[in-house]
């Protein structure tokens, strides 16, 4: 349903009730806005996560009745299944939304439930931002949890805000320091998520959320590794693949560890080695699949400098037989593997003629440069270096 | 048999060590279900019906007392105090937990086993003719080419994530008892005409949902040659093997959609450029392994207790009627131990047996145990003045079954009572048929039979080459049985034709009796065997038998 | 035999015992087919299986199975494979078979 009196505009109305309810209590602010009449239908949208019992709280206490909207992305924690029942029950909430991503989108866009592995925001997109978008349907404004204290781009953010001139969103937490949300759950006795106790500061899906060690950043845990830093339902003009350009993500492995990559110059493909400029030579570079044969590189072999071999998944393993074949061809250059390499996989990398692996930040987070490491000395226990030199 | 090096020993410890971390690393979610399932399908570990299972290898079935009692220590320390021997000369326990299966491959490795390359999509545990190093009619040892290919296969970084499993098999007798045709490559070690070694290579065979006889790819390779040109087929394979489809992933696909002709070009282009690798180095190591498997320094004794127990003792008699085979020296014999006592499960061991098994071996067989592709134990030198001994010890322990090669002699998989891949149960059929046949008293009398019983296409049971062969498959949500008739492994080879229409559970062991009385009725004399009769009159005789519900009988 | 029911349980293999166990009326996972949480219909059943999937780290191999209410009002498995797995082996008196009823 629109605005009552649409007499303001969004953008007005913000700019009014920010410096409205500047210096009230936070209670006292969501009591006026629960029961305005003037906003309309507003929900809490709660991600059941970290410190999300505090608004929790507060509306049951205002209004039970109030619509809670929980996103279920189906990637949470059982953990925080298992709290949104407790603490609905626990509060008396009557209407708490359970919203899950459509089943056609998962069907046609993430059939093995993967897409997290490839894509991020799009992974947040389907799960998240659009479900949450119809879920929103026929509401006026909604609250979120958002907190300054818990930087990124949340350090600038008001208690009211214009979403993309369609709704207003309310963030009473704004100002809250740390602390505050410490002691209101302590003097209220309220439950925590169980995931807090294991050291995660912010909750979000299974698959993209880590502990977060003592210094580190309150949301590191968070798509850790990557600059992705909001999920999206935050970024009101979030379009997905909307033709930014690319994040360099990639993580090189070496027999050292990890490292940035240091090839800036591009990749040709196959296709374009007829036409290549004489800058492009100077320095050249070429992406192959796996089911390349080795052989038609025959005229080029000694002018490339870098060839990146294609994994796209880690079962596939052409690429190996691939690499031992450019270097019997007589390919000196630098060899990369590049995609889905297991670090259990390092050392058959690097003896089947490989230099290096990159792999995604995603994939870097999940096997630390640690687990790298314990299969760096890909020399050792090697049946078939026996066998093939004398020296 | 092979002495481990400590290269090998720093191996097996290391990988033992990888394997405990990728464990952790899975409970601990830094790998996925996805991503840890072909670690540890490459160490063994399997996720059946019920548990998980382990496979242990037997690199081409040969292991030592030590070995032994160790295998039987973790049947009862981390099992159920029984392990099952399987149809790839490797030993598997039905019941370990996750989080024990690395403290067991640490046990392992401190006597020089493994579980490693025992399944995943990449070469396997080599397998060899059970009677290697001790048969009369053997005229080379292949077991130095067989643990040569297994040291090169270990960890090959090339092929370890191959579009399928890949199975290399060594013989070196005229009598093919390691099925040599029916594997992604059979070796036959043979001699040119010149007198120099080498080996003929044959590629894509296959058991499976489309079986196949592998072809020969080449008739003879220098022995100089053996890696690289095994290399070669390997690369091609992985590729241009499909990636797909699971079904048509196998070698013998690619050969057949390919053309031999081609795999052969291919091959032989790729040969060339692998061969630049190997300078000479490899035949020094394969010497020194040749050397290990030097013949054991035969006992001069008398063999005079044997044949007096022979007139004795008719147990004793019958037994080495049935479980004995010519050894290459005339005073010693090879014992062939049966895990098929009527009424058993087909390649099971107790842990106590086990141990006995390797008390003989230590005391009466040089050390040396043999797991035969037919899931039974092997004592491969045995001096026959030993062989009252050996039959009393082996009879204490329930081991003396007096069977082998006879009908209750066969061979079945684990099917749907373990299985997770299994479309129907195979042991109980097993059970079946050898305790009717045991209560007709008739096995003696139908001679050499070979029956294999699979639970499911993928063929683990070999049905596709027994004589009589049983497919177990579902029916409308019941087990149902399919014959095949006229298969053999060996030198040979034959892939078994469907007959007709399955049997139910109830039916399918009167359908093999029919099938046998038939066979009686046929057969020309006592020396005519199943194979032959089958292949002189062909399937109608026998189709007759089985469809009609008329029961001959036997006039014998 | 009936291959296959409209109503369903939601079964997998423990990821460290590796033991058969079947999600349960608590939301826990439980070793008994008995205490299997009956789906009425296939569409809900494959909406709690999805959630298994992606949340439970705990097992391996959730699937969907076919059961019915026996008698006493528990869930019992339809299909023989289904049958052989919430008991044990049919050689040897091991796995669930030998636990008290």
């Amino acid at each position: 349903m629109p605005l009552e009196n649409p007499i303001l505009s969004i953008s007005e109305r913000v700019t009014e009730l920010n410096s409205r309810y500047r210096n009230q209590k936070t209670e006292d602010v969501l009591r006026d806005i629960l029961k305005d009449p003037l906003f309309g239908p507003v929900a809490l949208v709660s991600s059941f996560g970290a410190e999300a019992v505090v608004l929790l709280h507060m509306i049951s206490v205002i209004d039970p009745a109030t619509p809670v909207i929980f996103i279920d992305t189906e990637m949470l924690f059982p953990q925080t299944l298992a709290y949104q029942k407790d603490l609905a029950e626990k509060f008396g909430l009557t209407d708490v939304r359970r919203i899950t991503p459509s089943r056609e989108a998962v069907f046609q866009r993430d059939t093995d439930n993967l897409l997290h592995l490839a894509d991020r925001d799009s992974c947040c997109a389907l799960r998240k931002t659009e479900p949450l978008e119809r879920a929103l349907i026929g509401f006026d404004a909604w609250i979120g949890g958002r907190k300054r204290f818990q930087g990124g781009v949340r350090v600038a953010i008001e208690m009211f805000e214009n979403e993309a001139d369609t709704r207003i969103k309310i963030n009473p937490l704004a100002h809250w320091s740390r602390e505050d949300v410490a002691d209101y759950i302590t003097v209220n006795t309220l439950p925590r998520h169980p995931l807090v106790a294991k050291g995660y500061l912010s909750i979000g899906c299974a698959p993209c959320t880590t502990p977060v060690s003592a210094g580190e950043d309150y949301r590191a845990g968070r798509w850790r590794g990557e600059e992705k830093t909001e999920c999206g339902i935050h970024l009101a003009s979030h379009v997905p693949n909307s033709g930014e350009p690319e994040v360099n993500t990639a993580v090189i492995v070496n027999d050292e560890g990890f490292a940035p990559d240091d090839w800036d110059r591009g990749y040709s493909v196959f296709e374009d080695m007829d036409d290549l400029s004489e800058t492009q030579k100077s320095a050249l570079a070429i992406d192959l699949p796996n089911t390349f044969d080795a052989t038609d590189l025959l005229p080029w072999i000694d002018q490339i400098d870098l060839i990146r071999v294609e994994f796209p998944v880690f079962s596939d393993g052409r690429g190996f037989s691939l690499a031992q074949r450019l270097r019997l061809l007589g390919y000196h250059g630098r060899l990369r593997a590049k995609g889905h390499v297991l670090a259990d996989q390092y050392a058959m990398v690097r003896r089947s003629g490989f230099d290096e692996v990159e792999i995604s930040h995603e994939l870097a987070n999940r096997q630390p440069q640690s687990q790298w490491s314990a299969r760096a000395a890909w020399q050792t226990h090697n049946y078939q270096q026996k066998f093939y030199q004398s020296t | 048999m092979y002495n481990y090096t400590t290269f090998d020993k720093d191996f097996v410890a290391t990988r033992a060590a990888q394997f405990r971390d990728q464990v952790q690393r899975r409970i601990n979610g830094s790998l996925t279900e996805d991503e840890f399932r072909p670690l540890r399908l490459m160490n063994g570990l399997y996720m059946l019906l019920h548990a998980y299972m382990l496979r242990v290898a037997i690199p081409y079935g040969t292991l030592n007392g030590t070995q032994m009692r160790a295998l039987a220590d973790v049947a009862d320390r981390w099992d159920k105090g029984y392990a099952h021997f399987s149809t790839r000369q490797n030993i598997q326990f039905h019941w370990p937990k996750l989080q024990d299966v690395p403290d067991i491959l640490e046990s392992l490795a401190k006597v020089d086993m493994h579980a490693i390359q025992t399944s995943g999509s990449c070469i396997r545990s080599v397998t060899s003719d059970h009677f290697a190093g001790a048969a009369a009619d053997e005229y080379e040892d292949p077991r130095p080419t067989a643990e040569f290919v297994r040291q090169w296969s270990t960890d090959h970084p090339e092929f370890a994530f191959l579009p399928r499993k890949f199975k290399i098999a060594v013989t070196g007798s005229a009598r093919d008892r390691a099925v040599i045709k029916l594997h992604d490559i059979g070796l036959t070690l043979v001699r040119n005409a010149a007198g120099a070694p080498g080996y003929e290579v044959s590629v894509g065979g296959g058991l499976g949902r489309t079986p196949m006889i592998g072809k020969v790819i080449r008739d003879f390779l220098p022995r100089a040659d053996l890696l690289p040109y095994l290399e070669a087929i390997l690369q091609v394979y992985n590729q241009i093997g499909r990636r797909d489809n699971k079904y048509k992933a196998r070698i013998k696909i690619t050969v057949h959609e390919h053309g031999i002709e081609e795999i052969r070009n291919r091959v032989e282009e790729s040969f060339s450029l692998q061969r630049m690798r190997f300078d000479g180095v490899d035949q020094d190591i394969f010497a020194r392994i040749e050397a290990d498997f030097a013949e054991p320094i035969y006992k001069q004794a008398s063999i005079e207790g044997y044949e007096i127990a022979r007139q004795s003792d008719p147990l004793f008699r019958s037994f080495t009627d049935t479980n004995l085979h010519p050894h290459k020296n005339a005073d010693y014999t090879i014992v062939t131990v049966s895990l098929k006592a009527h009424g058993a499960t087909p390649g099971d061991a107790s842990s106590a047996q086990m141990r006995v098994l390797a008390d003989i071996a230590e005391r009466w067989s040089h050390d040396e145990l043999r797991v035969s592709h037919e899931q039974n134990i092997i004592l491969p030198h045995v001096h026959k003045g030993d062989l009252p001994a050996v039959h009393a010890a082996l009879r204490s322990a329930g081991l003396a079954t007096a069977n082998i090669g006879l009908i209750s002699d066969l061979i079945a998989c684990p099917g749907m009572d373990y299985c997770d891949l299994a479309t129907a149960r195979s042991i109980n059929i097993a059970q079946g048929i050898a305790t009717r046949f045991d209560e007709l008293k008739l096995e003696h009398d139908i001679g050499h039979l070979k029956l294999k019983i699979s639970g499911c296409i993928n063929a683990c049971g070999h049905h596709h080459v027994g004589h009589i062969g049983i497919l177990g498959l579902e029916k409308s949500g019941v087990e149902s049985y399919q014959i095949t008739l006229g298969g053999d492994g060996t030198e040979t080879a034959s892939i078994g034709k469907i007959i007709g229409p399955g049997f139910s559970t109830d039916e399918i062991i009167p359908a093999i009796e029919r099938l046998i009385m038939a066979y009686l009725d046929l057969r020309l004399d006592a020396s005519e065997t199943f194979l032959t009769v089958f292949r002189r009159l062909g399937p109608q005789p026998f189709k007759t038998a089985l469809y009609t519900n008329e029961v001959k009988n036997h006039a014998a | 035999m009936k291959r296959d029911t409209a109503t369903k349980i939601i079964t997998a293999n423990d990821l460290l015992s590796g033991e058969v166990v079947y999600l349960s009326t608590s939301g826990k996972w439980s070793i008994r087919h008995s205490d299997a949480i009956l789906f009425e219909d296939k569409k809900a059943a494959n909406t709690r299986l999805t959630e298994v999937q992606a949340q439970d780290t705990s097992i391996i191999g959730p699937c969907l199975a076919g059961a019915t209410l026996a008698d006493n009002q528990t869930p019992m498995p339809v299909h023989f494979r289904e049958v052989f797995r919430s008991k044990g082996p049919s050689n040897r008196f091991l796995g669930k078979q030998t636990y008290a009823a």
